[in-house]
This record gives structure tokens, sequence and C-alpha cells, in this order.
């Protein structure tokens, strides 16, 4: 019994082998769709789950989300003040990436602007304006208020602070990019040097932007901040845990969403993470259809091969088997090779659209290889249709 | 005989067609949906980032240096300059008017305020120095060219909650930002004398209907009708900055450079273009005495994250097409497979290679055109089922797409069968026809 078991197996084994050998051209057809099958949907499962990763981070480009003000004052900005220790108190990671944020400090100074440095130069006019004490922990302040440089240079001058220039309060008093600035606050002098000129496009063009000691020296109020703004990534869920998080942390300060930007970008990353995954569906369906007619199709013709085998006495279950064991076989080794090729596939296009390769998950890989392989079998169950085949009719090349 | 061929080989292998045809017809579907998606995308999310607010602020030009920290200005009253009113419905007749799909006039006063509770009895005393913002809600502008267009604060602004509603144009009624109305108790249904200066006499007072959370310095201010805030600040037909929501295309180098550097082709080009930066120049050219300036944290976010997100989605689209273009070649190679008897046959009755491969050809390209038009048909509709559901409106079918997908279904199914045809081409009818 264990014999013919053995004998059974073997038998099984070597038709197998031969099916696959008997036509290499068939062969590489069929690897060839189940591998492009298995290409995109390796491919656009790794992508998918890392573009919205990865959007939440390009939001960021839209500026600070968060802001943290005195308690119980919004308008009077000037009056109130909370510490600057807090900005480095706060977390400054959010799920891996790190979190832009920069403190702010207001006051209405009045400055004398003159074309640049050096003793003889023009006096250009004088009146009030705001000036912003700015500190920020990022690679770039331009995450916390995006701006645009329109004038800069890089002319340092020792023991000279540098200032830089809002749009239009530049524009007021001609001054350029190495124009020079007195500032005055009640009895407070300053001066600095500007080196940028740049657009904002909202209340900033009307500031002048210098460093936070100077505006506290002026305005007399060492270590002291008016407000904190943060640049939080991560999907609207996570910002507004990061919030709850913080206002229980500080309970001397509010903590708010600048809902402009959070409702905005939560609106939007949901329209666009529901486009990418409804694309991605349809393509995986589609494709996984379009390659189990294809296979259907290659199956079809194994007509004669059935008719042999139910002649010399095959049960149908038997040869059933026979091709299921083939097709799940092929499935394997065209989603092995073609998940493979997907998951690099998936890293250049992350690199071409983020700049930055995605990182390949690996649960992709075995969810890529099982989906193809299940298409496979799928596409062999026609051959149930052969059942009622009768080999004799095959033989006379009826059917 | 050429054509009964043909048609026979449909008749009477009507399942290995239908196979082959619905292998080209799901792969074609592929295509169909994700390039009418990707066509389409581009626009409804341009839309959607108008979410994020206003893009362009309009200021006159000789006003003088706002002294404003956290949304207060702290110039004297009468300070700065005012622009015509009369002049908004200029907007809409500058090259890209359909681009503009909202804008709001903003005066803004302080003015003292007197709350009064629904029953009419006063409650507190008056409050100086409240900010009042007066805008359109919801404003019928008449264009030049007899139409109207319908716009105010609530487009430009789409992420202002109203908690009520909000009023209505030149009506005796407002609506109270939510840190003021809780200072000061007040409630829908609730009104409120505004007045300047002289507070000796009560004026008429302004009914609340609805309370607005803004999250920004509006929470601490009365929001009134335009008109209102005019008589309120004796500015008629007044304003001092008007926000501007336009439908822009991401800013490429090209835009980023200065205009007085363009040749004259170049500038056309620029000026035909809906770039941030032209519409703005436009603008400036109508409203005379502006200073149109581009609000960068929402115009450079915008541009940047609608690039990478077309882009994605051209990458999915390739990937797609790529795949489905696999996968129905491996169709139709197979079906050319199959059919190694009956070109011996048909070199044995003295057929040349060229006519097989001409018939096999035809055959294929036949169930292309058919395959291609049903997919496009299936792409139709799930891109319509993709676009319905996230933007609410669904692609329009474009003839750009059906004629790259029928000659993509042509190609890709001529490929396909190639090599096989060309491998049937040099079989030798004899072993064949025995059976080898």
């Amino acid at each position: 019994m264990a014999d013919r078991r053995a004998t059974n197996r073997a038998m099984f084994w070597r038709i197998i082998r031969r099916l696959f050998g008997a036509n290499p051209g068939r062969l590489f057809v069929m690897l060839l769709a189940l591998g492009a099958g298995a290409a995109v949907t390796a491919a656009l499962l790794n992508l998918q789950v890392d573009a919205k990763r990865r959007l939440t981070t390009e939001f960021r480009s839209l500026g600070a989300n968060i802001m943290i003000t005195p308690r119980g004052s919004d308008r009077a900005l000037e009056s109130a003040t909370i510490p600057e220790s807090l900005l480095d108190r706060l977390p400054t990671q959010e799920g891996n990436v790190p979190v832009s944020r920069a403190a702010f400090l207001y006051a209405v100074a009045h400055i004398t602007a003159y074309s640049d440095e050096g003793t003889n130069a023009a006096r250009l006019g004088s009146g009030p304006a705001v000036i912003t004490g700015y500190r920020y922990v990022s690679e770039d302040f331009g995450r916390i208020i995006p701006y645009r440089v329109l004038e800069g240079s890089n002319i340092v001058i020792l023991d000279t602070d540098t200032c830089e220039m809002g749009q239009r309060v530049a524009a007021l008093y001609h001054l350029h990019a190495a124009g020079a600035l007195e500032l005055k606050v009640g009895r407070t002098e300053d001066s600095c040097v500007v080196s940028e000129v740049r657009s904002f496009g909202g209340t900033e063009d009307n500031q002048i932007f210098v460093s936070m000691e100077q505006a506290q020296r002026l305005a007399g109020i060492p270590h002291q901040v008016s407000m904190i703004q943060l640049s939080v990534p991560g999907t609207p869920v996570q910002i507004k845990h990061y919030i709850e998080t913080l206002q229980r942390e500080f309970l001397n300060v509010e903590v708010r969403p600048i809902r402009q930007f959070t409702e905005g970008e939560a609106k939007i990353y949901n329209r666009i993470s529901g486009l990418l995954t409804a694309t991605v569906a349809i393509v995986l369906l589609l494709t996984g259809l379009c390659v189990m007619a294809a296979m259907t199709n290659v199956a079809m013709e194994r007509k004669i091969d059935v008719g042999l085998m139910k002649a010399i006495g095959g049960s149908m279950r038997r040869v059933l088997r026979l091709f299921l064991a083939e097709a799940a076989l092929l499935g394997l080794a065209g989603g092995i090779m073609g998940a493979a090729v997907g998951i690099f596939l998936s890293i250049g296009l992350g690199k071409a659209v983020f700049g930055v390769a995605a990182r390949p998950r690996l649960i992709v890989y075995p969810v890529a290889v099982a989906l193809t392989v299940i298409v496979a079998i799928l596409s062999a169950f026609p051959l149930r249709r052969l059942a009622s085949i009768r080999p004799a009719s095959v033989f006379r090349g009826e059917a | 005989m050429f054509l009964r061929i043909v048609a026979d080989s449909f008749g009477r292998r009507p399942r290995h067609k239908l196979l082959t045809g619905a292998a080209l017809a799901l792969g074609m579907g592929v295509v169909t949906a994700a390039l009418s998606v990707s066509l389409d995308v581009g626009d409804r999310l341009a839309k959607e980032f108008r979410s994020l607010g206003a893009n362009l602020v309009v200021t006159p030009q000789a006003d003088s240096l706002p002294l404003e920290i956290g949304g207060v200005d702290y110039r004297p009253v009468n300070a700065g300059a005012y622009l015509p009113e009369a002049d908004l419905p200029k907007l809409k007749t500058i090259f890209w008017h359909n681009n503009i799909i909202a804008f709001a006039p903003i005066l803004e006063v302080r003015a003292e305020a007197l709350p009064f509770s629904r029953e009419g009895g006063r409650f507190g005393n008056w409050t100086g120095g409240v900010p009042i913002v007066g805008t359109w809600a919801d404003h019928a502008v008449p264009l030049p060219d007899g139409g109207e267009f319908q716009t105010g604060v609530a487009r430009t602004n789409p992420w202002w909650q109203i908690d009520g509603g909000w009023f209505s144009d030149g009506a005796m009624e407002c609506v109270v930002g939510v840190a003021f109305a809780k200072k000061n108790h007040i409630n829908v249904g609730d009104s409120i004398s505004l007045a300047i200066g002289d507070v000796t006499k009560t004026p008429a007072p302004l009914k609340v209907m609805g309370i607005l959370n803004s999250g920004g310095p509006e929470d601490e201010s009365i929001v009134i009708p335009l008109s209102r805030a005019q008589s309120l600040a004796s500015r008629p037909g007044q304003y001092r900055k008007l926000y501007i929501s336009a439908l822009t295309k991401p800013e490429d180098a090209f835009a980023k450079r200065d205009p007085k550097t363009f040749t004259p082709a170049e500038y056309d080009r620029w000026f035909c273009t809906p770039y941030i930066s032209s519409i703005a120049f436009q603008i400036q050219q109508e409203l005379p005495g502006t200073d149109v300036r581009v609000i960068r944290r929402v115009a450079e976010g915008e541009g940047q994250i609608l690039t990478r997100v077309r882009m994605l989605l051209w990458l999915v689209t390739g990937a797609a097409l790529l795949a489905a273009a696999l996968a129905v070649g491996a169709s139709s190679a197979a079906s050319v497979i199959e059919r190694r008897s009956e070109i011996g046959l048909m070199k044995a009755l003295g057929a040349g290679s060229g006519t097989v491969g001409f018939l096999l050809a035809a055959e294929q390209l036949l169930l292309a055109f058919v395959g291609g038009g049903v997919g496009y048909a299936i792409g139709i509709v799930l891109a319509r089922l993709v676009g319905g559901r996230i933007f609410g409106a669904a692609p329009e079918p474009s003839l750009i797409v059906f004629l790259v997908v029928i000659a993509l279904a042509a190609g890709v199914t001529i490929l396909g069968s190639a090599i096989p045809l060309h491998r049937a081409s040099q079989y030798e009818p004899a072993p064949i026809l025995r059976g080898e």
C-alpha cells in the first residue's frame, strides 16, 4: 500500500516536471503573465503604504499647524508672554520625524533705515514697525512660515546683528539687502544689517525679523516669547493626539491647531489617500482578472492532456489535482520573481516621486506571492469543465 | 475567403476568443481607468487645495505700514489707504477669470460694542476697541457681461466654522467670534450695538446670527456685512484688504523667473498659463493702485504637494499600463501557440508564411479593437466610480484616452503575437500534421 503511494507520488511529480518541460514557449508566457501581475501587486502595495506616510511629511511644506500662546490672551500678544525654555521642552519627534518649531516675540519699534552700514550712508526714512524676534529649531525656517527670498546678501559684519525684512516694510523704506537699520523700543536702541528681503504674503511682510536675543534685549523681557509655532507631521488623527498631549502636559499655555491648515490638510489628505487606495485597488483587481483570463486561455488548450489521462484511467480528481499543482507551482515561481522585481520597482518609483527611496516592507513580499498563487490556482479551475469530456471524442478530434 | 476564415475562426472557437478578449478588455480597462483618473485628477485636486483658503492678497499700494500683532492693527484709526469696492467686478474680466473661484474684500475697524440679550435687556457695558471685520458672507457681484458671481468669505475661508448661520448682505445682522462671545456671554439671537467714538446715543443693534470659530484672530472679533462696516467707519464703498482664491498651475522653473527678463514669446506663454504670478500680474493691471501679493504659505505648499501627487498617480498609471500590456501580450501569445496544427494545415494547402501571418494578425487586431472597446467601457465606469466617490464628480470620458487605449490594445496584441507568429511561419507543415 505504502509502496503504491510512493510510486504514485513519484509519478505525480514526474508528470509535473514533464508538463513544465514540454513546452518552454507556453511556460514562458505563463510566467510572464503571472510575474507581471506579481510585480505590479508588490510595487503598488509597497508604494501605497509608503506614499501615505510620506504625504503627511510633504504637507509640512505648508508650514506650522500648531500654535502655542499665553493662556487667556489671544489679542494682547505684546503684553502676555511665555517662557522661551518651553521651546526646548516640547517633544522633538513625532513618529520618527522631527518636529520643526519656532518661537516669536513681537514688539513695536521705531526704526530708522540707512542705505548701508558705512558712516556716510544715506538716511532713507524712519517710522514705527513691528519687529519680530525669532528662534527656530528646524533645518529651515520655511518649514514654519514658508517664504521666498527676494534679495539676499552674504555680507557678514562682525559685532553687528543681521535682520531679515518683510517685502512690504523693505519696499516702504526702499531698503535692500546690506542696508542698515536702527531700532528703538522705548529707550533701548540697537542696530542691524539687512541680510535678506523675504516675501511671505501675510502680515509677516510688514515685519522685521531679528534674532531672539536682540528682540528680548530691546523689549526688556529676557527669556520670554509671545508665541510658539510647531510644524507637526502626521495624519490628522496623530496631530490631534499630539495637541491633546501638549494640552495635558503644559497647563499654563494655550495649545491650539491653526485650523486653516489642519482642516485643509485633513481634507486633502483624506482625498489623496482615498484616491490612491481606490486606484491601487482597481488596478490590482483588474490586473488579477486579466492575468487570470490569460492563464485560463493557456489552461484550456490542455484538453488533449486531460483526455489522455482519463483514457488511461486517471480519475478527474487526480487529473485536476495535477493541474492545480502545476498552476500553484507556476504561481509561486512567477510570484517570487515578479514580486522581487516589483519591490525594486517601488524603490525606484518612491525615489522618483519623493526624492527618498521607499522603504521596502517585508510583509508586502509574501502577500504579493500569495495573491499570485491564488490567482494562478483560480485560473486553472476552468479545467473542471473538462470533467464532462469524453476521452474518445477528444481523440476523434471533435469537441 | 480571407474574411470567411477570420469569421469562421471566431465562430468555431468562441470560448478561446472570449478568454483572449476578456484578458484584453480587462487589461485595457485598467489602462482606461488609471489614465482617466490621472488626467482628471490635477484639476480636481487643485480645487481641493482651495480648502486651504485664499492664495492671493490685495492691499493698497499707498498704504502705510500696518502695525499688526496677533491680528490686531496698532495703527491710528485714520491711517492708511483704501480701495474702491466698485472695481471688484473687474476681477472677473481678466484673462484667467474662470480660475478665480472666490474673493472677499475686508474692511477692519475698531469700535465700541454694547451687547443686548434676546429680550432686548442690556447686559454689560460698552466694550472698547473691539476688532470689527466687515466683509461679504455670500454676496452676488454683478459682472460687466450681465451675469452674477456668488462669492464671499464663506468661500475664501472654508475652514471658518459657523455655529448658527451667516448674516445676509446689508442686513442688520452679524456673526461673533467664539472667544469674544464667550467673554461677553453672547449667544445666537442676542444683538449688539456698534459705535465709533461717540457712545452717548445707542445706534440700532445688529442681530447675532451665528458664532464664528476660525482658529485665528477673528475669534476675538465681530464680523459684520461690508456695507455696515463702511458706514461705521465712514468709508462708503471702500475696503482695505482683498483675499482671492484662484486655481493655479504649480510653478515650475520657468514661472519662477522674473517676468521682466522674458522674450515676447516667453512672456505670452507665461501670461497665458495660470501660474499664480501671472494671475497676480493680471489682477494688478485691472485694479490700479494695488499691491497683489502671493500668500506663499498656501501657494508654495500647494504647488509642491500637487506636483508630487500628480507624479505618483502617473507612476501608478505607468505600472498598471505595463502589467496590463504584459498580461495581454501573454494571452495573445498563448492564443497563437495553440494554433500550430491549423497553421500547419494552411501551409500544407499552399499558403505562404506571409499570408498565414497576415491572417492571424488580422484576427488578433479584430480582437484587439473589440477587446479595447469593451475595456474602455469598463474603465470609464470604474473611473466614474472612483471619481464620484472621492471627488463627488466623475471624470469626463475623453477621446484621447479612447484612442490611446485602442492603439495600445492593437500594439500589445501584435507585439505579443509577433514572436509566436514568427515562429509559426517557420514551421514545417509535415511534422505538425503528423502530430510531432
